[in-house]
């Protein structure tokens, strides 16, 4: 498997998301790109910063971006994730329009380190087309319009790292309903609870207290999966506003795990969905599977 | 149905990230349908829509800048503007080579290395004191700015003075002696690119309107536009000094270990190096024909004279010219002198003039000063939300068709786009300080109100006082 982790600056934010990432990467013996997104120059004085940057980097004074990686890349070292090395610029590889550092295979999976520079959303769009991951980490963005976004175009799976704890003990809850992704959700967030040694709480939510054959089959499927796993496990079957009910018995100490909607993607991109009102809404980290 | 899906996904994905293009493509087609107002041509209304098109298109950027200049020479012919033979020609011209000539030669002396040089002699004015050290980068960095244009100097100085911010060493934070040393670089840049033809190339392009665009078709050489505006220059490097010092009271007051340390970095640079002295001695060369053949070869001529000799010499090669030089601007450059030109020719310029100065006709019998005062708050406005060069390309033809005496607002145009204090975007030197994460947004504010008063007022005392004084030194009536 693939992970990508997209990290904005050096703040401790960054640093859980990191750790959370690897984390899981980790479970899943996954290669792992870490990559930063610089902002862009306005396109008119382009050409004279980047003579500029080409001055600096000869005094060793190098791209923003390539000091977050460099953090990154410390981060990881600490972390026993990465092997222990120096950050070598030389290493560098400019292609397709950005710089990629490999790191040195430690354990089974591959760490790169890549840095962008441009609009968020279309680099990151970029990056995922060129990588093609399974899972992009990267923490709950400020506007509530750029989660829509980010869920929506991203093809992937999208893990929204909120209010992330390292210290915490997390609980899964695992959103099951008719939806195309429920059962990758469901086999991700039994190897998810391995990793972190947690619980999963199985929850479908019905808008009435009836319950269609879609609900019930997929509820069923999910019991039947997890006991079969043997990950120790709570079933609820509830009804009342979806969102509402996904964000209330989440709380601060759970990992929501659920399927991206399926449906029109017009309305999707106009009204949103199921998936983007929580990754919205809630306060706790939120994977969204593709 | 999936397949169906992934279209209108990727649909979708091309609406979100070019809705500006819509907007802008939807306002233009629905300002072609409206009534034309009283007092334009059919063709000067649509040189308005083009300009307006062409302003959105820079500043909101869905498109790559190359893909704008095409643009313009497109729809100039496909609006009548002007036939496809005029529109070419007014696609090259003097201004278009001065432009390229100096951005090729930045490359030149960028790649020689001539920053380490720099910083040994700015060691040496200014000592250790944080008060003359300010002072060193702040004069130094405008004097080099006036005359090798303010991209070169960027490049030259920001490293010197990012390691000392670096080398400094202590253990505490030191926000605002970073901010002081870095924003003397860039303001101090910015207010030194004013100071002659050569500091940028917005002052080109004023050039190239004063010759195309005013009736009398105004010329004005290399040597007169320093007695112009060199006063601004002096004035603004110590008033910047002054006011940065007043905004960001350093930490510390001395910079011993980050000055040691810049000596042993530099240090084993050795001797001038034979390359280092030809190309100090071939910009001496093309600064002397600046102000002594101007008239006769141009500057665009001399400036790419000079940027032959830099690889005639083999100073730098094709290919690393090629690479570093944004032919993108170039380009946009040139099709926006084009569309400058026909604003003129069409009436636009002079309709958007009338129309803005309509407005404060009452205060205008009043205050002469009040179209160049409208002058200085436009060009600031947009060079910061656009770039100082791209700013006098928009807007030169429409305050130079403002009322006041072309000269004047020409000149007046020419440097308060310099005055781009309060974004990181206005220049080169803001953006690449704003982007290390060493200073914040709010620095550029808390700076950057007092430089824009202190330079709005500057400007128009010398405006009012000085210009009147040596307008006879220029051949400008």
């Amino acid at each position: 498997m693939k992970f990508l982790i997209a990290l904005k600056n050096k703040a401790d934010e960054s640093k859980n998301i990191l750790e959370i990432g690897c984390k899981i990467a980790e479970g899943f013996s996954a290669d792992l790109t870490i990559c930063y997104v610089g902002k862009p120059s306005k396109a008119l004085i382009e050409g004279d910063v980047n003579l500029a940057r080409k001055t600096l980097s000869e005094w060793n004074i190098h791209h923003p971006g390539l000091e977050v990686l460099e953090w990154a890349f410390n981060i990881l070292k600490e972390k026993g994730f990465a092997q222990d090395s120096e950050f070598n610029i030389e290493n560098l590889v400019e292609d397709k329009g950005r710089i990629r550092m490999v790191l040195p295979k430690t354990t089974n999976y591959q760490i790169r380190l890549v840095l962008r520079e441009g609009e968020l959303l279309s680099e990151l769009n970029k990056e995922v087309k060129h990588g093609e991951f399974d899972i992009a980490i990267i923490g709950s963005p400020r506007r509530k319009r750029m989660t829509n976004k980010i869920t929506q175009f991203l093809d992937t799976s999208i893990f929204f790292v909120k209010n992330f704890k390292p210290d915490w003990n997390y609980k899964i809850l695992l959103c099951v309903d008719d939806s195309r992704a429920t059962k990758r959700a469901v086999i991700l967030s039994t190897r998810i609870s391995k990793q972190f040694d947690a619980g999963i709480i199985s929850l479908t939510v019905s808008k009435t207290s009836f319950f269609g054959k879609g609900y019930r089959n997929a509820h069923v499927w999910a019991e039947r999966y997890l006991k079969r796993v043997g990950i120790p496990f709570e079933s609820k079957l509830l009804s009342g506003n979806p969102v509402d009910v996904f964000v209330g018995e989440s709380g601060e100490d759970h990992i929501i795990i659920m399927g991206k909607a399926k449906g029109n993607e017009i309305l999707k991109f106009i009204m949103g969905s199921k998936p983007i009102h929580t990754a919205q809404r809630a306060n706790c980290p939120v994977l969204l599977v593709n | 149905m999936k397949f169906a899906n992934e279209i209108t996904k990727n649909i979708l994905f091309w609406i979100q990230q070019k809705h500006w293009l819509i907007i802008i493509a939807i306002l233009g087609t629905a300002m072609y349908q409206l009534p034309y107002p009283d007092g334009i041509s059919h063709v000067g209304y649509r040189t308005l829509i083009l300009s307006i098109i062409v302003i959105s298109l820079i500043i909101t950027e869905p498109v790559p800048l190359p893909a704008v200049a095409l643009l313009i020479a497109v729809l100039e012919v496909a609006f009548h503007i002007a036939p496809p033979a005029e529109v070419a020609k007014t696609y090259m011209n003097d201004s278009v080579f001065f432009i390229m000539g100096s951005l090729m030669m930045a490359v030149a002396i960028v790649h020689q290395g001539l920053d380490t040089r720099l910083a040994l002699g700015i060691i040496r004015l200014t000592g250790n004191k944080v008060k003359n050290i300010v002072l060193g980068f702040t004069c130094i960095s405008a004097l080099l700015s006036s005359f090798i244009g303010e991209h070169t100097v960027v490049a030259m100085m920001l490293p010197v003075g990012l390691s000392l911010v670096r080398n400094c060493g202590k253990n505490k934070p030191i926000p605002n002696l970073t901010a002081l040393i870095l924003f003397s670089i860039a303001y101090g840049s910015t207010v030194g690119s004013i100071g002659t033809p050569s500091g940028g190339a917005r002052n080109a392009i004023m050039l190239e309107y004063w010759r195309t665009i005013t009736e009398s078709g105004l010329t004005l050489s290399y040597f007169q536009w320093i007695i112009m505006a060199y006063p601004m220059v002096i004035i603004g490097m110590l008033s910047t000094t002054f006011l940065l010092q007043l905004a960001f009271k350093p930490e510390f007051n001395r910079m011993d270990t980050a000055i040691r340390r810049l000596k042993i970095q530099v240090a084993q640079k050795g001797e001038i190096t034979g390359n280092e002295f030809l190309t100090i001695l071939i910009f001496g060369i093309v600064f002397l024909c600046w102000i002594f053949l101007n008239e006769r070869y141009g500057l665009g001529i001399i400036a790419i004279g000079g940027a032959f000799l830099y690889m005639a010499t083999g100073l730098v090669e094709w290919k690393q010219v090629s690479q570093n030089t944004n032919w993108g601007v170039i380009l946009l450059f040139a099709g926006a002198i084009s569309l400058g030109v026909q604003m003129k020719n069409t009436g636009t310029a002079l309709w958007i003039g009338n129309s803005l100065m309509s407005l404060f006709s009452p205060l205008i019998d009043q205050f002469t000063m009040i179209p160049y005062m409208l002058n200085i708050f436009l060009t600031m406005f947009l060079s910061n939300i656009m770039s100082s060069s791209g700013t006098v390309a928009v807007l030169g033809p429409i305050t130079l068709s403002m009322g006041g005496d072309p000269a004047y607002m020409g000149m007046t145009t020419a440097i308060s786009s310099a005055f781009g204090y309060f974004s990181a975007i206005a220049a080169p030197a803001c953006m690449i300080i704003y982007s290390s994460g060493l200073v914040k947004m709010t620095d550029f504010l808390k700076a950057g109100w007092r430089m824009a008063i202190v330079s709005t007022i500057t400007l128009l005392l010398i405006y009012k006082f000085y210009w009147p004084l040596v307008i006879g030194f220029t051949n400008f009536k």
